[in-house]
């Protein structure tokens, strides 16, 4: 007797086989989209994670720097260590032609997590075995082999060395520019006059040791690291102490901002309002059609309690079928559209191995947040079926029994306006079907303007100004950077590049590095203070503004300094000054000034105030190891973009060498005159109409084939890269408002089914008075294009006035839209959702009013 | 031994811009262990009041005491908790549970208090209303007399203070409605429970030990 609830309950739950169909159906759809997001969104952040700890060298969650063998050793006590790597740097080899080589002894765990395990072979044993990638073995003249004997030379504490090793395994290389090449600790103990600890006197790295490593917890891993660091007598705040010090890893262990954490907030929410939605109605509807059956049960004595546990039970077997369901499908449809997306999203993960496995955080959060949906969702409905008192209970059958009928039997009205009448039955319903419908066509407009006004042009234009631009590979990683004489180009590749047909406006762009720091510039700009970096040891000035200038030798600053040809700087986008670039090009190569560039604000090219430091006239007087050289004044001003500071989006090579500023722009002729050692970072050209395919082709060609260490950017590959923005748009927008528009529908089905079913008799009635089957399928028909004709009108008017009061001012902040409106998707889904109401009651008719008038009288009786 | 008492009783209802007085100060005192019909033409208030009894209605003023207990003064759970132990409902539309068989029906409101029917009451009660070899049949596979018969043993199985009964025969012919009759008297009797029956059957009304005749929401007779 105690299981009374628990048997009534599953009675009517297989009683109502086409509701709980109904109400399973929306259940698995939700946790669908969950799922579905939830795996692409896992698989899309491990698989950028994982590129970005290849482009960093380290999937640890941190490091340690410059350690004594103690220190090491100590690392085995630190209790927030789960497992850490051995590295005893060597040095980079000198015998390598263009791909730098740095040559360590690693343990295994240091190289699984550095991504130099060997992929064929094994990890070295012997003292004289090594592992590296094949870009380096080449490089070095041997073809990647296990077995292979290769030739190394480098320098240690002052002395060279050049050793025969034997390739006890290699690996494909992940960087176009550096490898790791490895030997194991018999190395180390082979040659001990190599890993001599001499750091604290000469600051030779050979002897030091390094770690990678993986925490127990992320979770305040920094203090963890600090405090360690104290504890083996280092300073962790020292500015450049040189000696221990550990950090996390910031590409393993992001940083969240409240503003990322908000977003995904909002995500979430929007997610679970879509669900509710589905969900909502579907129970709200189930409810209101047993609303005279609770009001019996609350009639003999089931408390408020008993009915909400009743329906709780319900909705927990509905979602014990719904949800693991919509668990699995959700997974593979996940699994199935990240490598799509992927692709779609970016050409730069292209070459990341995409894989996404069946995680327990995938199923548990999805499952936790469907069930969480449901739990929500079903509230309302079960709180107004606990609530309404007995009695009301079966006034409420009464009414909509009774009067409506009343209504209609006298109307003698058109069908259009039975059909009419009909929706005020429930004014409730209807608006939710409208408005959960007008969601999915207000979101897909909104999402289609957004997508629309995304500018490809304005981000092309940003990222590349000319056809194509030849720099060093480390120019393109965005966490590089062009930073030494090495990386710069050689006259080989320009030559080659200039061999091609239909080359124009071609202009080699030099540019200083942190190898130039004899010479420097001063302005009229008060510096604050100033301080050494404790990585680098480069000393540094600031602002109280927060502008950041590095030092050279001289105590100077470093600037970012260009040489150019005419062609390049007439590209640029002079501002302020003289205007003309022909005339601006000859003054300064007559030595009459320089070009100042700005930071400028992406959407409006405006100069940033906080960088806008200095006026056209200014004096730029320029230090050639320590002493005055030249004085330049101010000719004119440029508002930056990206080709004009490195390329793309990269600005960590202007970073490390000038940090904020100033970015200044010379003649190649100055240029040359006054570096002792110009390097060419950058060959910017144009190409012919025509020529393009081909000189695609050529450089990646030249990149596979002759020189790896090189990189170029193209325009076609820029505007291949804004598309992406514009798919994405689409991709999680047209998914959150097909989902919108998947519960719209479900609900108009349901409620379609729902009035059908409620209203056999009524129908039976009408019919048994002279309507015939066709008129009644009209009626129903013009029933469900009436939800429809309301959500267009509703969709397409709220459409308009969002686009203009928030889509524009949304997107008007982000440098890369410009606003262009449309209402094409929303005329497009209201098209397809007047088909869909037209069809959908001619089917459920079809399935759920069937029988004779004579037998649907005679069951509702 | 009165089990109900009504004082001063009054239920009015808004029908637009309208006022209707359903009950309008009624007075009425019930004897337990008797059988009263309520009788009066449509709209007289005979369902308001038979609601009220049952603390399905709140009334508008005045005082129901069921049994010893001020409805009035009762919370929604405690007349839910009332109406399971004290009052048994029989309806014109039987109401059973489609779902659920007939003893399954008749248990219920027991399984609502986690209760087992008295083992020598049931089928003491099933055998008096005739419903031995229908136990394990579902609602929809009796007559309509049977069915009633099952709504009666739902609304006896508890042994309620008082059943009450709103046009119990009023969907059956002439002979079933004095079958159901008779034995919804003599089920009442048989447990010494209070019946209050509304009904326009004169020939059930004979059976009663009192007829209260209701005109526009007052006792008339």
């Amino acid at each position: 007797m105690k299981n009374m609830l628990g048997v009534l309950a599953g009675r009517s739950f297989r009683a109502g086989r086409m509701r709980n169909l109904i109400a399973a159906l929306a259940i698995m759809l939700t946790t669908i989209l969950f799922t579905t997001v939830t795996t692409i969104s896992m698989g899309a952040a491990e698989s950028v994670t994982l590129t970005m700890q290849m482009l960093k060298g380290s999937r640890s969650d941190g490091d340690f720097h410059n350690m004594t063998a103690g220190q090491y050793e100590a690392l085995a006590d630190a209790a927030f260590i789960r497992e850490y790597g051995l590295r005893m740097p060597v040095g980079f080899l000198t015998n390598a032609a263009r791909h730098n080589i740095e040559f360590d002894v690693l343990d295994p765990v240091q190289a699984d997590l550095t991504f130099c395990m060997p992929a064929h072979g094994s990890v070295p044993e012997a003292e004289n075995e090594i592992v590296t990638s094949d870009a380096a073995l080449r490089d070095l003249g041997v073809e990647p082999e296990v077995g292979a004997v290769v030739t190394i030379a480098f320098t240690a504490h002052g002395r060279e060395y050049q050793l025969d090793m034997i390739v006890s395994g290699w690996f494909e290389a992940t960087s176009e520019q550096i490898s790791m090449m490895w030997a194991g600790t018999a190395f180390r103990d082979a040659h001990p006059d190599i890993f001599e600890y001499t750091y604290d006197q000469d600051w030779d790295m050979a002897g030091t040791y390094y770690s990678d490593f993986v925490a127990v917890s992320a979770i305040g891993l920094q203090e963890k690291l600090d405090h360690w660091v104290w504890q083996m007598g280092g300073d962790p705040d020292a500015a450049s102490s040189g000696n221990l010090s550990a950090a996390v890893n910031a590409v393993t262990n992001p940083v969240l901002e409240p503003t990322e954490l908000l977003l995904g907030a909002v995500i979430i929410a929007l997610f679970v309002l879509c669900g509710y939605l589905l969900i909502y109605n579907v129970f709200d509807i189930a409810v209101m059609q047993e609303i005279r059956r609770y009001g019996l049960y609350r009639t003999v004595g089931m408390s408020r309690r008993q009915v909400k546990k009743l329906i709780n039970l319900q909705a927990l077997w509905l979602s014990c079928v719904g949800i693991p369901l919509g668990l699995l499908i959700g997974y593979f449809v996940g699994k199935t559209a990240l490598p799509y997306m992927m692709r779609t999203l970016s050409s730069s993960y292209e070459n990341v191995a995409v894989n996404v496995n069946p995680s327990p955080v995938i199923f548990v959060g999805a499952a936790v947040l469907a069930a969480f949906t449901v739990f929500l969702s079903t509230r309302k409905p079960i709180w107004a079926a606990a609530n309404i008192p007995p009695i009301e209970a079966f006034r409420y059958a009464e009414a909509a029994a009774g009067g409506k009928t009343t209504k209609k039997s006298t109307a003698g009205t058109s069908l259009f306006r039975l059909a009419w009448s009909n929706l005020g039955r429930n004014k409730r319903r209807s608006a939710f079907i409208v408005a959960s419908l007008s969601l999915c066509v207000i979101l897909l407009n909104c999402i289609g303007i957004a997508a629309d006004s995304v500018d490809i042009e304005k981000q092309v234009s940003y990222s590349i100004r000319t056809d194509f631009a030849v720099v060093n590979a480390l120019s393109k990683n965005i966490l590089e950077g062009f930073t030494r004489r090495e990386h710069g180009l050689g006259q080989e590749v320009i030559d080659a590049v200039n061999a091609q047909p239909g080359v124009y406006g071609a202009s080699a762009i030099y540019k200083n590095t942190l190898d130039d720091s004899n010479v420097t510039y001063d302005f009229p700009v008060e510096f604050d203070y100033t301080g050494t970096d404790e990585k680098t040891g480069i000393h540094y000035a600031g602002t109280n503004d927060g502008i950041i200038f590095n030092l050279g030798d001289d105590g100077h600053a470093l600037c970012n300094v260009y040489g150019m040809e005419e062609a390049a700087l007439a590209r640029m986008d002079i501002q302020e000054g003289e205007a003309d670039a022909h005339r601006l090009y000859e003054r300064m190569a007559g030595g009459e000034g320089v070009l100042l560039g700005v930071p400028s604000d992406r959407r409006t090219s405006i100069l940033k105030p906080a960088f806008d430091l200095l006026n056209v006239g200014d004096m730029i007087t320029v230090f050639k190891n320590g002493e005055p050289v030249m004085e330049l004044p101010i000719l004119a001003k440029a508002a930056l973009n990206g080709d004009d500071m490195e390329i793309g989006y990269t600005v960590n090579g202007t970073f490390e060498v000038g940090k904020d500023g100033l970015f200044l722009y010379l003649p190649t002729c100055v240029y040359t005159e006054i570096y002792d050692e110009p390097v060419i970072y950058k060959y910017s050209f144009d190409v012919e109409e025509g020529q393009q395919d081909s000189m695609s082709a050529f450089l990646e060609g030249y990149v596979t084939n002759v020189d790896p260490g090189m990189g170029y950017a193209s325009a076609e590959e820029a505007r291949r890269d804004a598309v992406t923005t514009r798919t994405m748009l689409w991709f999680v927008g047209g998914l959150t408002g097909m989902i919108f528009g998947a519960a719209g529908v479900l609900n108009l089905v349901n409620t379609i089914i729902t009035s059908i079913l409620a209203r056999r008799h009524e129908f039976a009635t009408m019919q048994s008075i002279g309507m015939t089957a066709k008129q009644l399928t009209r009626m129903m028909i013009w029933e469900s294009v009436y939800y429809a004709i309301g959500v267009c009108i509703a969709g397409l008017l709220l459409s308009v006035i969002l686009a203009f009061a928030v889509v524009k001012i949304l997107i008007g902040g982000i440098w890369y839209f410009t606003f262009h409106f449309t209402l094409v998707p929303a005329v497009i889904v209201c098209i397809l959702l007047l088909i869909a109401a037209a069809i959908l009651p001619v089917i459920a008719l079809k399935v759920f009013n069937k029988g004779s008038i004579v037998e649907k009288l005679r069951a509702a009786e | 031994m009165d089990i109900v008492e009504i004082r001063r009783l009054k239920k009015y209802f808004k029908e637009g811009p309208q006022v209707v007085k359903a009950l309008d100060g009624i007075n009425l005192s019930i004897e337990k262990g008797k059988f009263t019909v309520i009788a009066g033409a449509s709209g007289s208030g005979k369902t308001t009041l038979l609601n009220t009894i049952a603390g399905l209605y709140e009334p508008d003023e005045g005082t129901v005491i069921v049994d010893g207990l001020n409805l009035s003064k009762m919370g929604e759970e405690q007349l839910t908790v009332f109406r399971r132990r004290k009052i048994g409902f029989v309806f014109q539309g039987y109401n059973l549970i489609p779902e659920l068989t007939i003893r399954e029906n008749i248990v219920f409101p027991l399984g609502l208090d986690d209760a087992r029917p008295d083992a020598a009451y049931f089928p003491n009660l099933v055998h008096l209303l005739g419903l031995d070899n229908y136990l394990n049949a579902y609602p929809h596979m009796l007559s309509g007399g049977a069915q009633q018969c099952a709504a009666i043993a739902r609304a006896l199985i508890t042994k309620p203070s008082i059943v009450l009964a709103d046009e119990p025969t009023g969907s059956f012919d002439m002979k079933t409605a004095q079958n159901v009759a008779g034995l919804l008297k003599m089920t009442a009797a048989t447990f010494h429970q209070t019946l209050v029956v509304i009904t326009h059957n004169p020939e059930l009304a004979q059976l009663a030990d009192r007829v209260v005749r209701l005109q526009d929401g007052k006792i008339v007779q």
